[in-house]
């Protein structure tokens, strides 16, 4: 494990930049027609993407704990927004899944789903209460590291397995889908898309700004500290515990939130959002784009996922799954700081290079004198 | 005519059964065949459809195969009704080969004597000129069930027993005389059950009222299963009628029966979860290996599954008919050695094999990857990830993408019953082979020098390299040692599993649940953790009746288990912290 903080090295008037040609630019952009329809729907998956890799890496990158169950927070807020789209569809007849059990009403719990607040009420509590049961469990009996992944994902595996079921009324296999209405605009309607993306585009700028002032803090401080060496913080009188409870909760619900943006933009949810894979896919957008630091998780998600709409198409299709896991291979291998820490690498390559020849040609003017460590 | 014939047989066929029963030397079988061509005979040229079928059914009383061969050659058309032109009809058969007008030489049915002419000539006839004698639906009837009644007695233990089962269906009370005495007869402990259970479900319709409750003891007391449900009809059928004799008989039977069911679900449920605990076991010792001793998190465990499962498919090939493929659209053609055991001996070789190139993939792997990563677990995580993704697109490239078909040995299919337990054979042999695997991990780790070295490195790299251990080399054997496991496992889901290029994610969750309940670095923990896991979900499934909900509550029970024990159920003690 790197000793030293990685700090982020993209500083404040880029990130503004950034932001304004997110939130301001491409909307603008789009309205006179310079972007497309299918490319503004795209980038909306991608800031989605953005903030469930923050959420990883506020885990992962700050804290230490690999969580390979960040895919089930994602999908369950994508299910609390399914469920307030399908109560809002409208119309008397019940949704397929319900009727095909024999269900003429809505079951009890859809009911409050009409209500906007309390879906987002939802997207909170679901995740974050899952996260806290969890969590206080693993935490206090001090599971780490490794466990800590593969228990994650045991849970993720199990959740699948239950929403998989049509028993459980969540739509089973298909999950939700046609949607209509969001707040009473009509999901279709080109505006309305601009609309989720500028959410999405919001959302993910203040996600930023919270992890930034969040890790900047003495909490990230604290949070490093355990993420270098749990055990010196415990015995320093810090209850490691409940820090890392808290930002595990605090990022199963950006994560939910993603999701919960994700649902109409994509127009359906269903269970095979929560697959095992899906949560180390995500993983591998933090370590392409570089964990502990902000941006490199969204520049990450955002160049993968490209990378992917462009080449799981035509000829590359095949290959994608070899590109992804070859890639992947590579940066774990060559690249442990990512896209974000890769200048600051070559800088070091080229220091060394530099270094070495210079020691080569010092003994060539004074042959006396000792050779250096390297 | 027909009457006195019929008298005159019968009192042959009882004088027939009697020597029958004493003795079955050659002498009288010959007399039965005789009895039996001369009754088929006359049965060919009786007068009418109805007096076809009353001596046809008077063979019911002495039933043999040979009857029923008779019977097939009559329906196939091979007996032949020869006119002599004096209005004498003789049933015949053909002999010989045909002449150059198609005809062929004839004997008679009766006896198997030639048959002659009036000139004393053998008459030849050509099959396409002259009649066979015919059957009709009635008839075939009534043949049926003389070829049933010979099914009954059939020398064969096996459909002898299938015979006697299938006659209970319908509870049809005519049967019963035949089958009291055949019981009467019996020798074989399994024949006599079955009959008696047969005779006692037919005796539920019986017109006596105290033979009818008797029978229902009687079933209640060998806890027939196949009873269970005509017994529960008569239960219900007794109490709308009020016959309370019959329904305390029914009401006991059932209880009896049900305590026999509930026993042999409770050691069904036993067997198959020692059996998904060998599963788990051979699919996890493998990763006990390289995540357990090693510390390498190897997500690309299922994958090596998958090469031991296609190292199969490929030997198995190679020993039939040989295997075309085209990997990345180069076409190949592997040339097959056709040898004709060679679907119950390829298995062997396999065995060995998907070992092998299990084991040298993962030393590659190890070479090119891993021993980069060892003091960065989490990183090996992701990286074995992405490996796993190029190692099944890879399989997807060569193989391609749908299930391959692996077929099982003639030695692995088939099953056991005792008691009305099934052992379903490759079941009992999974827990045979993971035993065997358990006891090979054991000997190289603790018995010979490589496992000295292996758990010298593991327990303290520097020092075992402080004293002339080539570590790097022992960690490259201990990987490969591991993934061999890997594909020895997926030689043996081969057979009882799909085998597609993405088969091994299914085993992935499964296998680190296994080795972590188990306890980092401790194949004892790995054995009892894999057979907990297995029992415990087998008894869920069986008293939720629901697979998912099943795996659910072990996940769970996995986690609380955890709780209890962090560190798994055998903790490698150690001084350092971190």
């Amino acid at each position: 494990m790197n000793k030293q903080p990685i700090t982020s090295r993209v500083h404040l008037p880029i990130l503004i930049a950034t932001a304004i040609i997110l939130l301001v630019v491409v909307p603008v952009l789009h309205r006179c027609g310079i972007i497309s329809d299918f490319t503004l729907g795209n980038w909306g998956k991608y800031l989605c993407y953005g903030i469930l890799a923050i959420s990883i890496d506020l885990l992962w990158g700050y804290t230490g704990l690999l969580c390979l169950g960040q895919a089930l927070f994602f999908t369950l807020g994508g299910y609390m927004m399914g469920m307030y789209l399908m109560r809002s569809i409208g119309g008397k007849a019940m949704p397929t899944f319900l009727s095909m059990r024999g269900f003429t009403e809505w079951p009890s719990f859809f009911l409050p789903f009409s209500s906007f607040p309390f879906a987002m009420l939802m997207m909170v509590v679901v995740p974050g209460l899952l996260a806290l049961g969890f969590g206080f469990l693993a935490f206090r009996s001090r599971i780490k590291g490794v466990y800590f992944s593969i228990l994650t994902q045991a849970l993720t595996y199990g959740a699948a397995l239950l929403f998989f079921r049509n028993e459980m009324l969540m739509g089973g296999n298909n999950g939700f889908t046609d949607f209509r209405t969001l707040l009473g605009f009509d999901l279709r309607d080109i505006g309305t898309k601009r609309s989720l993306y500028i959410a999405t585009a919001l959302l993910l700028i203040g996600v930023v700004a919270l992890c930034k002032w969040l890790t900047g803090s003495r909490f990230g401080l604290i949070q490093r500290a355990i993420r270098d060496s749990e055990n010196r913080v415990l015995f320093s009188g810090y209850a490691t515990a409940n820090y890392k409870l808290f930002v595990f909760v605090i990022s199963a619900v950006i994560a939910s939130f993603a999701g919960a943006l994700f649902v109409p933009q994509v127009g359906i949810i269903n269970p095979s959002e929560m697959d095992t894979s899906k949560s180390l896919e995500a993983v591998v957008w933090v370590a392409l784009g570089g964990r502990g630091t902000i941006i490199g998780p969204v520049l990450g998600a955002i160049s993968v996922n490209a990378l992917k709409s462009w080449a799981s198409s035509g000829a590359t299709a095949d290959f994608w799954p070899m590109i992804l896991g070859g890639s992947f291979v590579l940066v774990v291998l060559f690249m442990p700081k990512g896209i974000v820490g890769l200048p600051a690498q070559i800088q070091g390559v080229l220091a060394r290079l530099k270094k070495k020849k210079e020691e080569e040609e010092i003994p060539a003017i004074s042959e006396k004198s000792p050779a250096t460590d390297p | 005519m027909l009457k006195d014939f019929i008298t005159t047989l019968t009192s042959q066929i009882f004088s027939l059964m009697l020597i029958g029963f004493v003795s079955s030397s050659a002498c009288f079988a010959e007399v039965k065949e005789k009895f039996i061509r001369e009754t088929i005979a006359s049965a060919t040229v009786a007068a009418t459809p109805d007096e076809q079928r009353e001596i046809i059914l008077t063979l019911k009383l002495k039933p043999t195969p040979e009857a029923v061969t008779w019977f097939e050659k009559w329906k196939s058309g091979e007996i032949f009704l020869h006119d002599d032109g004096a209005g004498v009809i003789t049933p015949v058969v053909l002999t010989g080969t045909a002449d150059g007008d198609d005809s062929f030489a004839t004997a008679k049915l009766s006896d198997g004597t030639p048959c002659l002419s009036a000139d004393g000539k053998v008459v030849r006839i050509n099959p396409k000129t002259v009649d066979f004698a015919e059957t009709d639906s009635g008839l075939r009837r009534a043949m049926k069930e003389v070829s049933d009644l010979v099914a009954l007695a059939d020398p064969d233990l096996t459909n002898r027993l299938r015979a006697i089962k299938e006659s209970a269906i319908g509870q049809k009370i005519e049967k019963l005389p035949v089958l009291q005495l055949l019981r009467t007869k019996e020798k074989n402990a399994a024949a006599i059950r079955a009959l008696d259970e047969t005779i006692a479900i037919i005796q539920l319709r019986s017109t006596d009222p105290a033979e009818r409750v008797a029978a229902c003891r009687k079933l209640g007391e060998i806890q027939s299963l196949s009873a269970y449900d005509t017994v529960k009809t008569i239960l219900a059928e007794s109490k709308a009628k009020g016959d309370k004799p019959m329904v305390d008989a029914a009401g006991e039977a059932l209880k009896s029966i049900d305590s026999h069911i509930s026993r042999i679900n409770a050691a069904g449920t036993a067997f198959r979860g020692l059996s998904l605990g060998s599963v788990l076991l051979v699919v996890a010792i493998g990763l006990a290996i390289t995540f357990g001793l090693m510390g390498v998190i190897n997500m690309a465990h299922g994958e090596f599954i998958a090469v031991g499962a296609y190292t199969t498919y490929v030997i198995q090939n190679f020993f039939a008919n040989g295997l075309k493929l085209s990997p990345f659209g180069v076409s190949m053609s592997l040339p097959g050695l056709h040898l004709t055991h060679g679907a119950d001996s390829y298995f062997i070789v396999a065995l060995p094999a998907s070992f092998l190139i299990a084991a040298l993939v993962g030393v590659a792997l190890e070479r090119s990857v891993i021993q980069f990563l060892y003091k960065r677990p989490l990183e090996s995580l992701l990286a074995t990830w992405g490996i796993s993704l190029v190692m099944q697109q890879i399989l997807k490239f060569i193989f391609g993408s749908n299930n391959v078909q692996v077929s099982s040995p003639a030695w692995l299919s088939g099953s056991w019953t005792i008691n009305d337990v099934q052992f379903v054979w490759n079941r009992v042999f999974v827990i045979g082979f993971a035993v065997v695997i358990i006891v090979i991990t054991w000997l190289v780790l603790n018995k010979t020098s490589l496992g000295l070295l292996i758990r010298a490195v593991m327990q303290n790299r520097n020092m075992a390299a402080c004293m002339g251990v080539r570590t790097e080399r022992v960690n490259t054997m201990t990987f490969g040692f591991g993934c061999g496991l890997a594909g020895l496992a997926g030689a043996f889901l081969s057979q009882m599993a799909n085998v597609g290029p993405s088969m091994g994610q299914l085993y992935i969750v499964d296998s680190f649940m296994t080795v972590v309940v188990g306890g980092v670095g401790n194949i004892m923990g790995t054995v009892i953790s894999a057979l907990g896991i297995g029992m415990s979900d087998q008894t869920f499934q069986q008293y939720l009746g629901n697979p998912v909900i099943g795996k659910i509550l072990v996940l769970g029970a996995i986690i609380l288990f955890l709780q209890w024990r962090p560190a798994g159920l055998f903790v490698t003690r150690s001084r350092s912290l971190d």
